[in-house]
C-alpha cells in the first residue's frame, strides 16, 4: 500500500511540474507584453527596457522559469507586475472566498442531489423519477451566466431575501452557491440515480430485504454507501472545477475569488500571478484526485494491485 | 421495497428539502448587511455608513507615478493634489500652484498657500500624514518620475525637463531642454510627500496624498474605502464587472452611484426608473475606426472614404449607444481649445457605393476585410453593427475579437486591417505627434496605422514649435483638417458621461472626462 501511495504522490508531483512548465511557456508565448500594457504607447524604448529589466523580463525564459522555481522552493511567489502586491497576499485574500464558495456549492449540490437522485431511483419510471430528472436536465442546461441573474432577479430584486452581489456575510453566499450548486447537483443526482439503480438490483440488497431490514436502513446503510464510489470520483473532479472554473459565477456575483483573479491576470499579462494561480489550481486538482485514488486503493485492493 | 416504505422515504426527502428552504429563509433574514431598511435608516446619516460607488474595473495602483488605467487615475485625483488642473476648454489652470513663464524654457510655480485649487477651494495644504506640502515634495515627485529606475509611464511626457530647482518652500522652477508652451499641461500628476518617497513607502497600496480624500482601507482589489477629509464621510468603491448586476445593485440600494460603462438598454431602463436620478455631461473620449495604411486595401484613400460615408453613425449612436454620445469629426471636440470645426462625413450610401465601384468592387466582387476588436461584449456589438452597415457597400467584414493583451499586441505590431479603439483622457494636442508622426511608429509611439506623410510631419513639427498658444491652436486645427482629408482614422463619436444615483444622493456632478471629482460635493439625504 505504501508503494502505491508513494507512486501516486510521485506522479502527482510530475503532473504539477508539467502543468506549471507548460503554463509558464504558453503565457510567455501568447501575444501581448506586460510592459506595453503597463507603460502604454507613449513611453520611450529606454523606459520600456528599464522596466523590462527591473521586472526580470529581459532574461532568457529558462532563467525566468528557474527563478520562479527557486522562489517556489523558498515559498516566495514573487510580486504582481502591475499592483506590486505580494502574490501570496493577493492569493490569500482570494483563496478564502473561493474555498468558501466551493464548499457552500458542494453542500447545496449534496442537499439537492441526494434527495433527487434517491427519489428518482426509488420511483424509477414514475412521476417522481421524471420530475427529478427533468429538474436535473434543467440544472445542466441553464448556464451559470443565466442562472445567476435569474436567481438575483427572483431572490434579490423581487423577494429581497439576499444581496445582489458582493461578499458581505453568510447571506451573500447563498445565491452564488445555489448557482454553482444547482449545476453540480444536476450531474450528481443523475450519477446517484444510475449508481443506486445498479446497486438496488444486487443480490445482497435482496438478501437484506429478505432479512426484513427497513428501506431506510437498506438504502442508507447498504445501497447508498456502495453507490457512492463513482459519485466520490465525480466530486473529486468537481472540487477542482469549483476552485478553478467558477469565473462566470464570480463575475456575476462580484465574488472576490481566485477564478476572477486568474482571468484578470491573464488579460493583463501579469505572468507571476497567472503562474501562481495555475500552480495553486493544478495542485488542488492533483491533490484531490490523488487523495481520491488513494481512497480507492484503500477501499478496493484490486486497484492497488493494478 | 414495499409501497409504504417507499412513501416514508419520499416523505423524508420532501421534509429534508423543505427544511433546506426554511434554512435559506432563515439565512436571508439573519446577518443581513445590505438589506433591512430599518437598520439602514438608523445609520443613514452616519459618516461610517459608506456612500457606495460602483466601478466596472478596479484600480490597479494608487501610486500616481505608475497609474495609467482610467480608474486608478480617477481615484488618485481624489487622493492627491496636482500643480495644474484643466479648465472646461482643456487649457491648463492652477491646481495647487500658479505659474509664470520666465523664459521660453523656464517656468516658475508658486504653491498657493491655502491650496485653493479650482476643484476644491478648501483643500488642506497638508499631506494626510500631517506634513505640510512644500516645493520640496513637488521636486521629489517629479525627480522620482524622471528617475529611469522608477520606470514611470509619465517620464516620456516630462523628458524635456532639464532640471528642477526649489527656490523656497512655496516656489519651484522648472528648466526645460527646449521651449514648450504646453509644458504646464504635463504637470497634472499627484504630488507625493518627499519623506515617504525617500523611504520607499508603498504608495501603490497605502497612498498618502494631500487630496480631499484620505485612504482608509483596501480589503481586496475590488473593494476600496476612502474617507472624505471635509466631513469624514466614508466612501466605498466597489468593483461590479457585470453592468446588469451593477444596475440591480443600484436598484436594491446596495450601490448609491454608478457612472458610465452601461449598455444602452440599461441606460434607457434607468432613465425611466423613478427611484433613480441621472446626470449627463458631454464627453471627450474619442472613439475611432483605425486603418492599417500599409495594407494594400485599407491603404487606399478611396476605400477609407467609402467606409466613412458608408457608416451611419447617427443610427449607431441612437440604437447602440442609447443616444449617450456625440458624433465626432476629429480627435478633439470643437469646444477644446485646439479643436477644429470639421465637415461631417455624413452617411451617404450612394457616394460610398460609387467610391467602391471606382475601386472595382460590386455586389458580385466584394471586398473582404478583417476587423479586430477586444472581447468586450459592447465592442463586439458595435463591430457587428459596423459589419452589417458595410455589407451594403460591398464589404464583407470578418470580425475577430481577442483578449485585451493579444488585441493590443496585434494593433501595435501592425497585424490588422481595421480596428476600433477609444482615446481616453487626452487633453493636449501633443498627442498628434505621438499618433500621426512618422517617427512615432510603434514601439516608439502610437502611430498604429503606420501613417508616413511628410506634410503631416511638417505640420506637427511647426505647431509644436509655436510658442503662442492661440497661434498653436490654429496650426493644430489646420493639421486636423488635413488629417480629416487623408483619413488615417474615421472618427466615430465622443461617448457622453452619464451617472445614475439613488434619489437620496445629492450634489453629484459629472465631469467632461468622467473623473470622480463630483464625490467631493456629494451627500446622502434622508428621504
Amino acid at each position: 500500500m505504501l508503494n502505491y501511495i508513494l507512486s501516486r504522490i510521485a506522479s502527482a508531483i510530475v503532473v504539477i511540474f508539467g502543468v506549471v512548465f507548460i503554463v509558464f511557456m504558453l503565457i510567455h508565448m501568447v501575444p501581448g507584453d506586460p510592459v506595453e500594457v503597463m507603460l502604454g504607447e507613449s513611453a520611450t524604448m529606454v523606459d520600456r527596457e528599464a522596466l523590462r529589466h527591473s521586472l526580470g523580463l529581459d532574461q532568457p525564459l529558462w532563467q525566468q522559469f528557474f527563478y520562479f522555481l527557486q522562489g517556489l522552493v523558498q515559498l516566495d511567489l514573487g510580486h504582481s507586475l502591475h499592483s506590486k502586491q505580494a502574490i501570496s497576499e493577493l492569493i490569500s485574500s482570494r483563496i478564502g472566498p473561493t474555498v468558501e464558495l466551493a464548499l457552500a456549492s458542494l453542500l447545496v449540490a449534496f442537499i439537492i442531489a441526494f434527495p433527487l437522485g434517491i427519489l428518482a431511483a426509488l420511483k424509477k419510471d414514475q412521476l417522481g423519477d421524471a420530475a427529478a430528472m427533468s429538474f436535473s436536465l434543467l440544472g445542466v442546461s441553464i448556464p451559470n451566466f443565466l442562472m445567476g441573474p435569474l436567481l438575483i432577479l427572483l431572490f434579490s430584486v423581487l423577494l429581497g431575501w439576499f444581496p445582489v452581489s458582493g461578499k458581505s456575510g453568510l447571506n451573500s453566499l447563498v445565491l452564488p452557491a445555489l448557482t454553482l450548486g444547482t449545476a453540480l447537483a444536476a450531474v450528481l443526482s443523475r450519477m446517484i440515480r444510475a449508481s443506486l439503480l445498479e446497486i438496488l438490483n444486487e443480490d445482497y440488497i435482496r438478501t437484506a430485504k429478505a432479512k426484513g431490514l427497513s428501506s431506510a436502513r437498506i438504502i442508507g446503510l447498504h445501497a447508498l454507501r456502495n453507490a457512492l464510489l463513482p459519485v466520490i470520483t465525480l466530486i473529486g473532479l468537481q472540487i477542482g472545477a469549483l476552485l478553478a472554473g467558477a469565473v462566470i459565477t464570480e463575475i456575476v456575483f462580484s465574488w472576490p475569488g481566485l477564478g476572477q483573479l486568474t482571468i484578470e491576470s491573464i488579460q493583463k499579462r501579469d505572468y507571476p500571478v497567472v503562474q501562481a494561480c495555475i500552480l495553486l489550481i493544478s495542485t488542488t486538482y492533483v491533490v484531490v484526485n490523488t487523495l481520491t485514488d488513494i481512497a480507492y486503493g484503500l477501499l478496493d485492493p484490486r486497484i492497488r494491485l493494478g | 421495497m414495499s409501497k409504504r416504505e417507499g412513501r416514508i422515504v419520499t416523505k423524508r426527502i420532501l421534509i429534508s428539502t423543505f427544511s433546506l428552504l426554511f434554512f435559506l429563509c432563515l439565512i436571508s433574514c439573519s446577518d443581513d448587511n445590505n438589506s433591512g431598511d430599518n437598520k439602514k435608516e438608523n445609520i443613514q446619516n452616519s459618516v461610517d455608513n459608506p456612500i457606495r460607488f460602483g466601478l466596472s474595473s478596479a484600480p490597479v495602483t494608487l501610486d500616481p507615478l505608475h497609474a495609467t488605467d482610467a480608474t486608478s487615475s480617477r481615484i488618485n485625483r481624489l487622493l492627491y493634489q496636482r500643480l495644474v488642473e484643466f479648465g472646461p476648454d482643456n487649457k491648463p489652470i492652477p491646481g495647487i500652484a500658479v505659474w509664470k513663464q520666465l523664459d521660453n524654457d523656464h517656468y516658475r510655480f508658486f504653491l498657493i498657500k491655502e491650496a485653493q485649487s479650482s476643484q476644491s477651494p478648501i483643500t488642506a495644504p497638508h499631506f494626510h500624514h500631517g506634513k505640510k506640502l512644500t516645493a520640496h515634495d513637488v521636486k521629489a515627485t517629479y525627480d522620482a518620475i524622471l528617475d529611469k529606475t522608477t520606470a514611470s509611464p509619465h517620464r516620456n511626457a516630462l523628458k524635456h525637463i532639464e532640471r528642477i530647482e526649489v527656490i523656497d518652500e512655496q516656489t519651484i522652477d522648472f528648466y526645460l531642454t527646449r521651449p514648450d508652451p504646453l509644458f504646464p499641461s504635463f504637470l497634472a500628476i499627484g504630488i507625493m510627500p518627499e519623506d515617504l518617497i525617500k523611504s520607499g513607502h508603498p504608495f501603490h497600496q497605502k497612498p498618502v496624498g494631500s487630496g480631499q480624500f484620505k485612504f482608509s482601507h483596501w480589503p481586496f482589489d475590488g473593494q476600496l474605502f476612502l474617507r472624505r477629509q471635509s466631513d469624514q464621510q466614508l466612501f466605498e468603491f466597489l468593483k461590479v464587472k457585470s453592468p446588469t448586476v451593477r444596475v440591480l445593485k443600484l436598484l436594491r440600494s446596495e450601490l448609491d452611484l454608478i457612472q458610465n460603462n452601461l449598455p444602452p438598454e440599461h441606460i434607457t431602463f434607468l432613465k425611466n426608473e423613478t427611484r433613480i436620478d441621472f446626470l449627463m455631461q458631454l464627453g471627450a473620449n474619442y472613439s475611432y475606426l483605425g486603418f492599417n495604411l500599409q495594407d494594400e486595401d485599407t491603404g487606399k484613400l478611396k476605400l477609407r472614404k467609402a467606409i466613412a460615408y458608408g457608416l451611419d453613425r447617427n443610427k449607431i449612436i441612437q440604437y447602440a449607444l442609447g443616444n449617450a454620445a456625440q458624433k465626432a469629426n476629429g480627435f478633439f471636440p470643437s469646444r477644446h481649445w485646439a479643436g477644429a470645426q470639421l465637415a461631417d462625413y455624413d452617411y451617404d450610401q450612394i457616394r460610398a457605393v460609387a467610391l467602391m465601384s471606382e475601386l472595382g468592387y460590386s455586389e458580385t466582387n466584394r471586398l473582404q476585410l478583417t476587423y479586430k476588436t477586444s472581447s468586450d461584449p459592447f465592442r463586439i456589438r458595435i463591430a457587428t453593427i459596423i459589419q452589417s452597415q458595410l455589407k451594403d457597400i460591398f464589404i464583407d467584414m470578418d470580425i475577430r475579437s481577442y483578449d485585451w493583451g493579444t488585441f493590443y499586441g496585434d494593433i501595435k505590431n501592425g497585424k490588422f486591417q481595421l480596428y476600433s479603439l477609444t482615446w481616453v483622457g487626452i487633453k493636449t494636442p501633443d498627442v498628434f505627434k505621438n499618433v500621426f508622426h512618422s517617427e512615432s511608429l510603434p514601439p516608439s509611439g502610437a502611430n498604429r496605422g503606420r501613417l508616413k506623410n511628410q506634410s503631416i510631419d511638417q505640420m506637427i513639427e511647426t505647431a509644436e514649435k509655436e510658442m503662442d498658444l492661440s497661434k498653436q491652436a490654429k496650426l493644430y486645427q489646420r493639421l486636423q483638417e488635413e488629417l480629416h482629408q487623408i483619413l488615417p482614422y474615421v472618427s466615430l463619436w465622443y461617448e457622453d458621461n452619464i451617472a445614475f444615483f439613488r434619489e437620496n444622493i445629492k450634489g453629484y456632478q459629472v465631469s467632461q472626462d468622467g473623473n470622480y471629482d463630483g464625490l467631493t460635493t456629494v451627500s446622502r439625504h434622508l428621504n
